[in-house]
């Protein structure tokens, strides 16, 4: 069984990786690009908030420290490999700093504690660097959308693949033990505060890749609005309504959100974010659980439908 | 120097009071019920073209037509409890949490929306005869809106406070808080409270909005400002003090007025966010909140 | 096992269906999402019945694009523009299209727009989307600096003409972009004309000599505060208080404004976004610093400013581009469109976005073909009579524009300078709060 879903996953990545050859619209790829990141954010959140149960509202933080330092370098002339992985290393700086006193607290005071830190990067940032950040001319003639797309790409497979492994590794289960029960895991020998910190460095790094990435896909922005609040909301949106704590969940989140925002935006017109809203609160209250949960529901239901018919069957028989 | 210190520091502590009477309502609903509006933002926005429509149609003054805002914004807040967060009362508390939230983000976009299409993006404000006015005390100016702001945010303060206090059903919402378990053996009616409490914090939601449009001005997408404010002064507050969220609110605003003064205004909110973090850092429950149990 | 082979089922089916979603635009072209009913009507086809001449089929539409933020901050300024833009589309359809030799043919115009939400970042992909899907001769921009600094690139990018309004930010136009075109006046002329045309207006020795400047910490804010600093002193002026706050909605202005009370300024240059400006003058009054003079660029220009203010936001001067008293051709005519929609003359913005496509349509008529590049040049080129009055480019893509000075007066907004369009004398000085 194993082989099959390694030879699933092998042909999808086959897929995607053969798609800018076949998709000639950059507006397709951008829109694919737009998934892969949301995929890499929700999968690096899940860490955090799904695996070890600590509700961050400040993930926005560590995409834009990623894309700030790789902007800054990779504009400078420094080479594109170092600056990407720049911005990884100063989200990873930044959540050691942050770490320690962030876990002094928990739940809901953790959550607007991380949002309050989000907030002032986003607001310090702005000051700092008030002005765009436009690719020169010169690179905006040769700008390739097939090369970001592969990175994006390559990011995506890794951070999914990070996170599988992770969810079967002892650390992992060590997350999900401390998001079980804190004081329990403790009790079993968890080290809570480790596994916590640890979560928190994973889930920057990943999300500051991605903010490298971004960096170096975007044409012009400004410097702070890779921070601003909404890119932790729409993460966190999408792994709850994917699925917390599951590898499939934040990405069915992420194509599910995107999709669904892109086809009304297209479709809808003036009224689209109206219909994306009533979607999505109907989506929330009849699948309170997200899809993953709401797909084994429906899955547990057949096979008990099925067991039962089995069970009819062999009596009549 | 000093004057001009006192004169900016009396501005903030004014118009903290309103950053607490926006994140008094949140903090209510949130601590009564556990659902944590975060569509709250778009309450006050709704409350606040309430109050401009009352004027500007009617003529009404947004300091006399306040009960009727609360009246309009408590039906409003019934019709979303009833049609969608009454869905999620069953849940267990983290659930809870994250699906109402979950309803309250797309419950922003739909407001948001229907606000811009009903009356566009222009931002509107309420300008009355008495707009720009003080009295002066010492040198220092207290202009008549933001006094009768303030003082109307103390109101809503006192009056919830004795509420909670006096009243059976405030006693209910309390018993509730302490343990709804407990509360619900004892014959009170965990529904009807829960429905009380949202409905109350949709109406103090209603008199934020109005103070804003009179204070500030208003437009369908001031919701998110608002929100972040008001979950900010919550917490630092203390969930569940509703003193704490007042203190908080005020305590918060004196600070950013204090450092657009001596730092300078592009770190005003910087800084007000850093003492947030430092209060919670010292005293993780919030000013004046309980430890958690 | 059976658990985790079927949720990678359901990733694969996902991925696929992403794919499929993906790929369908390609096939399906969807159609736009607002194309004004009316600008379709007179689908022109004449030209195809003609005898079968040399000039190839020509295209159905001529295709235009913008991505115009209609909600969020700068949401008031995309309201203004989004309707001069189809008055103007719907005028030239009216009359069956732009000509372009290379058919032989008149073609009308598709204006397709998305809201882009006043996200500098969903303008470029909304840009790149009308660029893939609807293969746009021309884009149109949006409103605010902010927004067209990001979505300018895009069009360097895609090599599409750009012609966007409602911003001043001039340091954008110092890259070398080849396709960005702005008839508009940017921060260098309002930082001249602001002194030039007080100076001009008002007596020596009852000037506002003593300036204050609230300016953003932003890249426009940055530049048109330094440059109205720097060109103080050449006109007499000297600048007392220079406050910095970032772009915010809520900025508190007590200090900067008891900073300019006790240096005593006369003068108020700014360029609040609307909740801020609202916020700041409310302040004034509280604080009762009126300047004799005020030039708040942005959050006055729309009627909301008077509705909701009052009397205190009396007397205030703007630069916006254009006014509906005008004595241009074809202003009357916008007024009267306008007027029956809206019932009243054309807003502030809507004059210079009407200007716009007045000037790609004559460039596209003049390059007489479609090509992207030619009608850039053609734009370049460019030297036409519009609502705005006769308009030409720069090098860097600036336009040499009117610069007429809008005051607000009696509830109105008035033209004051200059003096041949004016609609009402320029009112100095502003008398104190309490006197109004």
């Amino acid at each position: 069984m194993a082989r099959i879903q390694l030879l699933l996953v092998a042909v999808v990545v086959i897929l995607l990786a053969c798609l800018p050859l076949v998709i000639e619209k950059d507006s397709t790829l951008n829109l694919l690009v737009l998934i892969l990141l949301f995929i890499i954010m929700a999968s690096s959140w899940n860490i955090l908030g799904g695996f070890t149960g600590q509700t961050s509202l400040g993930h926005a933080a560590f995409f834009g420290l990623g894309s700030l330092a790789t902007r800054l370098l990779w504009i400078q002339g420094f080479p594109l490999l170092p600056s990407l992985l720049a911005g990884g290393g100063l989200a990873v700086v930044f959540a050691l700093v942050i770490g320690i006193p962030a876990f002094k607290l928990k739940g809901v005071y953790f959550a607007i504690g991380t949002l309050a830190l989000g907030q002032i990067l986003f607001v310090t940032v702005g000051n700092l660097f008030p002005t765009i950040s436009a690719l020169p001319v010169e690179a905006l003639r040769t700008y390739q959308l097939a090369p970001r797309y592969y990175l994006f790409l390559v990011l995506t497979i890794l951070t999914v693949g990070f996170a599988y492994l992770l969810a079967n590794s002892r650390v992992g289960l060590g997350m999900m033990a401390v998001r079980e029960d804190e004081d329990a895991a403790e009790a079993l020998g968890v080290n809570a505060r480790r596994h916590k910190l640890l979560a928190l460095v994973f889930s920057a790094f990943l999300a500051g890749m991605a903010g490298s990435a971004f960096a170096y896909y975007h044409v012009s922005y400004y410097y702070q609005f890779p921070f601003a609040p909404i890119w932790s909301f729409d993460t966190l949106t999408m792994v709850y309504i994917g699925g917390q704590g599951t590898i499939i969940g934040p990405i069915v989140g992420a194509i599910f959100f995107v999709l669904l925002r892109e086809f009304l935006v297209l479709n809808v017109g003036e009224y689209h974010l109206i219909v994306f809203g009533v979607l999505f609160i109907l989506v929330v209250l009849f699948l309170p659980g997200g899809f993953v949960e709401a797909w084994e529901k429906i899955r547990n239901l057949l096979v008990r439908r099925r067991s039962k018919r089995d069970r009819n069957a062999s009596t009549t028989a | 120097m000093t004057e001009a210190f006192v004169q900016i520091i009396i501005f903030g502590i004014l118009i903290g009071a309103l950053y607490g009477l926006a994140a008094l309502g949140l903090s209510m609903v949130f601590g009564v019920t556990k659902i944590l509006n975060i569509a709250h933002g778009e309450l006050i926005m709704l409350g606040g073209y309430a109050s401009f429509w009352l004027f500007r149609l009617v003529g009404l003054d947004p300091f006399i037509s306040l009960p009727l805002t609360m009246l309009i914004m408590a039906v409003v807040g019934l019709v979303l409890y009833k049609l969608l967060f009454v869905r999620t009362v069953k849940l267990p508390e983290e659930e809870k949490i994250k699906n109402t939230m979950l309803i309250g983000f797309g419950l922003t976009l739909i407001l948001q929306n229907i606000a811009l299409i009903l009356w566009t993006a222009d931002d509107r404000g309420i300008t009355t005869a008495y707009s720009g006015q003080v009295f002066t005390v010492l040198n220092i100016r207290f202009p008549i809106v933001r006094v009768a702001g303030f003082a109307v945010a103390l109101i809503c303060l006192l009056s919830l406070h004795l509420f909670l206090r006096k009243t059976y059903t405030g006693k209910a919402i309390r018993a509730t808080v302490e343990d709804w378990e407990a509360a619900a053996l004892m014959g009170i009616n965990i529904q009807q409270v829960y429905m009380l409490s949202f409905v109350l914090g949709a109406a103090l939601a209603g008199v934020a909005g109005a103070l804003v449009s009179v204070t500030f001005s208003i437009d369908p997408s001031m919701g998110m400002h608002w929100t972040l404010k008001a979950l900010i002064v919550m917490v630092l507050g203390g969930l569940g003090s509703i003193a704490g969220t007042f203190a908080g609110g005020i305590l918060l605003g004196a600070t950013e007025s204090a450092t657009a003064f001596l730092i300078g205004g592009n770190y005003r909110e910087v800084i007000g966010l850093l003492l947030f973090l430092l209060v919670l850092i010292f005293r993780p429950q919030g000013l004046l909140g309980a430890k958690e149990r | 096992m059976m658990k985790k082979r079927l949720s990678f089922l359901i990733l694969i089916a996902i991925l696929l269906s992403m794919v499929l979603t993906g790929c369908a635009p390609a096939t399906e072209e969807p159609a736009p999402p607002e194309p004004a009913p009316a600008e379709e009507e007179p689908v022109a086809e004449e030209p195809a019945e003609e005898e079968p001449a040399p000039p190839p089929p020509a295209p159905e539409f001529i295709e235009i694009g913008a991505s115009i933020p209609m909600t969020g901050k700068f949401g008031s300024l995309g309201n203004m523009v989004l309707p001069g833009y189809e008055y103007a589309v719907a005028a030239i359809n009216a009359d069956g299209g732009i000509y372009v030799e290379e058919y032989d043919a008149k073609i009308p115009v598709r204006f397709t727009y998305y809201d882009d939400e006043s996200d500098p970042t969903k303008a470029v992909s909304k840009l790149e989307t009308l660029y893939a899907d609807q293969d746009v001769t021309v884009y149109l921009g949006g409103a605010g600096s902010a927004m067209h600094a990001a979505a300018s690139a895009i069009a360097e990018k895609n090599q599409v003409p750009y012609c966007g309004i409602a911003f001043a930010l001039y340091e954008i136009h110092q890259q070398g972009y080849q396709y960005l075109f702005s008839p508009f006046p940017k921060s260098p002329d309002m930082a001249r004309d602001v002194y030039e045309y007080v100076n001009a207006n008002v007596p020596e020795g009852e000037r506002p000599t003593k300036v204050a400047i609230f300016a953003y910490n932003t890249d426009w804010g940055k530049e048109l505060g330094g440059l109205w600093e720097d060109n103080a002193a050449e006109y007499g002026y000297e600048v007392v208080v220079r406050e910095e706050t970032p772009l915010a909605p809520d900025n508190d202005y007590t200090d900067a404004i008891l900073k300019a009370k006790a240096a005593g300024a006369e003068m108020l240059l700014s360029m609040p976004i609307f909740p801020d400006g609202s916020g700041m003058f409310k302040t004034m009054a509280e604080l009762d610093w009126a300047p004799k003079f005020a030039l708040v660029i942005r959050a006055p220009e729309g009627v909301n400013w008077g509705e909701s203010m009052g009397t205190i936001g009396e007397y205030v001067t703007i630069f916006p581009g254009w006014h509906h008293g005008a004595d241009f051709p074809g202003v009357d005519e916008l007024n009267a469109v306008y007027e029956a929609d809206f019932g009243r003359p054309a807003d502030l913005l809507t004059g210079p976005a009407y200007a716009c496509v007045q000037i790609v349509a004559a460039a596209i008529e003049s390059a007489g073909t479609l090509d992207r590049a030619a009608v850039r040049d053609a734009m370049a080129a460019t030297d036409l009579e519009t609502v705005m009055g006769r308009v030409t480019f720069n090098e860097d893509g600036t336009g040499n524009v009117w610069n007429p000075l809008i005051q607000w007066l009696n509830g109105a907004l008035e033209l004051v300078v200059p003096e041949d369009h004016a609609t009402a004398e320029f009112f100095y000085p502003a008398p104190p709060f309490g006197e109004r």
